[in-house]
């Protein structure tokens, strides 16, 4: 079980992460979910004791990371692809890895089997592609066989067998009890693989609850109406909790309630409706929806041409 | 690369393992045990450490050579044998360590590589997490330079000596590597040799820059004492005597010379040059980020 506790990190006048509070639950695979700079990275190195937080603290079974007698056993983790001296053969990198908690050197070879490397595992890492920097990463993180394991981008690179790989993996980690925290700024791959998600976006916490929850709660309750007296039903349906936006002539788009409430009043109001559709949001839209103010930089796609990404205004 | 075996990453050995006793944690001789094989799985190291080796066997021969020369020359020329009487009249004793100053180049070198390729590479990550303390992963990393610098000047310098008495004794001069003095050039050589390793490893791990650390070295090492000797001033000719690449001198000198570091004080300075930039790097590293 990882916890953090109002988790802080600030970097000069910028604040990568902004007392964030968090449990990462064992049993089960939690994703960490945010755009690119987001603080998901950062959050992670403190949890490894590499960055030392502004303010704030967080633990590993109640532990912080650096006080454990072995922290290699506690919690394994694949922070960058490249966490590795590349001049190093793969072996030879597991292998010092594996001597500071004298972990002994046939699990050197299984976690080189079981990540698929051992045709190239005797090469410098220099050669390798991004995917088989990502594989080795993992087989690092598992050389202690700990019960925690943090994942940064794991499926970054990796060819389309590699993704299901690991997708595999960290559920089957979990399935044997282990806590498995593993960051993604793709959703459909966190809707994929993860039980849990926390989302982050500029170093907080938008959402934190089971994944089901994320894509039913946010889309539920959008539903698309035509009618062809739109200004009156606005006018009939606005209340608290209620957002009606006019999309088009005689469409609107309907937050705050359901089907049959929308249904209701235009009858009690003797207003016509003909199209009431509710919108399931999928998990990729309910991530935009939650992150959309949250991102750093936006694109600007106009017709035509893509244009630059400009930093974010609001 | 194309197979993946199923999934097993341990036979369920977290769900029965004692939590209370996960297993070895990093203790100090496993994590030196770590940093040696981190050092002799890298050829940029074995390279480093071979031309160490064949630049100080190289240079004592030429040496031998070149003195004998000088030798040769002294039976006739009175200023040569004057200068030969200056040197305590044992030439031939220096011989096998007249490429100190590039084996100190170059392994000093390789103390600022060593801890600063941690850094470049990201590898710092890796370690780092495996030993969160960070203070056994740097004391460990530091015995591995300061032994491993020791032990190659001292075996380069002797197979050197043993190079050059033969070539001394075609001019029919005598190189003792038993003598007390040959022995004790031998120790203090490669006791100086470690100290700029180690002092390479602390720039290193200061800087976190291969290009600058090895920077900071040379100007340290050999261009300070030209820019010192260079400003006019008292000042400047006294703390000249303090640069750490001038204590080896004193250090091996036969005998006391008038207006120089006494040999003790010598390698208290050196000391001094040793443990403040060690001690500042052990301070930075348990506190900076990785």
């Amino acid at each position: 079980m990882i916890e953090a506790e109002g988790l802080t990190k600030v970097y000069g006048d910028k604040t990568a992460v902004g007392g964030v509070s968090f449990t990462v639950q064992a049993g089960q695979v939690t994703g960490f979910l945010g755009p690119n700079g987001a603080g998901k990275s950062t959050t992670m190195r403190m949890i490894m004791g590499l960055d030392t937080p502004t303010a704030g603290t967080v633990t590993v079974n109640g532990v912080p990371f650096a006080r454990h007698t072995a922290p290699l056993r506690e919690i394994g983790a694949l922070l960058d692809a490249k966490a590795v001296h590349t001049s190093r053969s793969a072996y030879n990198h597991l292998l010092a890895m594996a001597a500071t908690h004298s972990i002994p050197r046939n699990r050197v070879h299984e976690v080189i089997d079981m990540t698929g490397l051992a045709e190239v595992a005797r090469k410098k890492v220099k050669g390798f592609s991004l995917g088989m920097g990502q594989r080795l990463g993992i087989a690092a993180a598992l050389l202690g066989d700990p019960q925690t394991i943090i994942l940064d981008e794991p499926v970054n690179g990796l060819d389309p067998e590699g993704v299901v790989w690991v997708r595999n993996l960290v559920k089957y980690l979990a399935s044997e009890g282990r806590t498995v925290f593993l960051s993604s700024h793709l959703m459909s791959e966190m809707a994929l693989t993860a039980d849990h998600l926390i989302v982050i976006g500029r170093g907080k916490i938008i959402a934190d609850a089971p994944i089901k929850d994320i894509i039913t709660g946010k889309g539920q309750s959008r539903t698309r109406v035509r009618s062809d007296q739109p200004d009156r039903l606005m006018h009939v349906l606005a209340g608290t909790g209620v957002s009606v936006e006019l999309q088009d002539h005689e469409l609107l788009e309907v937050t705050g309630l359901d089907p049959r409430q929308i249904a209701r009043s235009a009858l009690d109001n003797q207003v016509l409706i003909y199209e009431l559709t509710p919108l399931q949001a999928s998990l990729e839209e309910a991530y935009m929806e939650l992150t959309k103010d949250e991102v750093e930089y936006h694109s600007l796609i106009t017709t035509g041409a893509p244009v630059p990404a400009q930093s974010g205004g609001n | 690369m194309s197979t993946s075996t199923p999934i097993q990453p341990g036979p369920g050995r977290a769900a029965i393992r004692n939590a209370a006793s996960p297993g070895p944690g990093p203790s100090f001789f496993r994590v030196l045990n770590s940093e040696f094989i981190k050092f002799r799985t890298l050829l940029s190291t074995m390279i480093l450490l071979a031309s160490t080796a064949v630049v100080m066997v190289g240079f004592g021969a030429l040496s031998a050579w070149g003195t004998g020369q000088f030798a040769d020359r002294a039976a006739s020329d009175p200023e040569a044998a004057a200068a030969i009487a200056a040197q305590g009249g044992d030439l031939a004793v220096t011989v096998p360590t007249s490429g100190v100053a590039f084996a100190q180049l170059i392994l000093g070198s390789l103390g600022v590589l060593l801890m600063s390729s941690e850094f470049t590479t990201g590898m710092a990550r890796s370690t780092f997490a495996a030993v969160p303390k960070r203070l056994p992963a740097f004391v460990a990393k530091l015995v591995v330079v300061i032994v491993s610098a020791f032990a190659l000047t001292a075996v380069s310098t002797y197979i050197a000596g043993l190079a050059a008495v033969p070539i001394l004794d075609n001019f029919g001069l005598k190189l003792d590597l038993a003598s007390a003095q040959s022995v004790k050039l031998l120790l203090v050589t490669s006791a100086y040799v470690a100290a700029v390793a180690a002092i390479g490893m602390a720039l290193g791990t200061l800087l976190r820059n291969s290009a600058g650390g090895i920077m900071a070295l040379v100007g340290l090492f050999f261009v300070a004492p030209i820019v010192f000797q260079l400003i006019p001033g008292d000042f400047f000719e006294e703390a000249r005597k303090y640069l750490p690449g001038n204590t080896i001198t004193p250090m091996t000198a036969v005998k006391h010379v008038p207006d120089t570091l006494e040999a003790w004080q010598a390698a208290l300075v050196l000391g001094a040059w040793v443990v403040a930039p060690v001690v500042l790097a052990i301070v930075l590293l348990k506190k900076r980020d990785v």
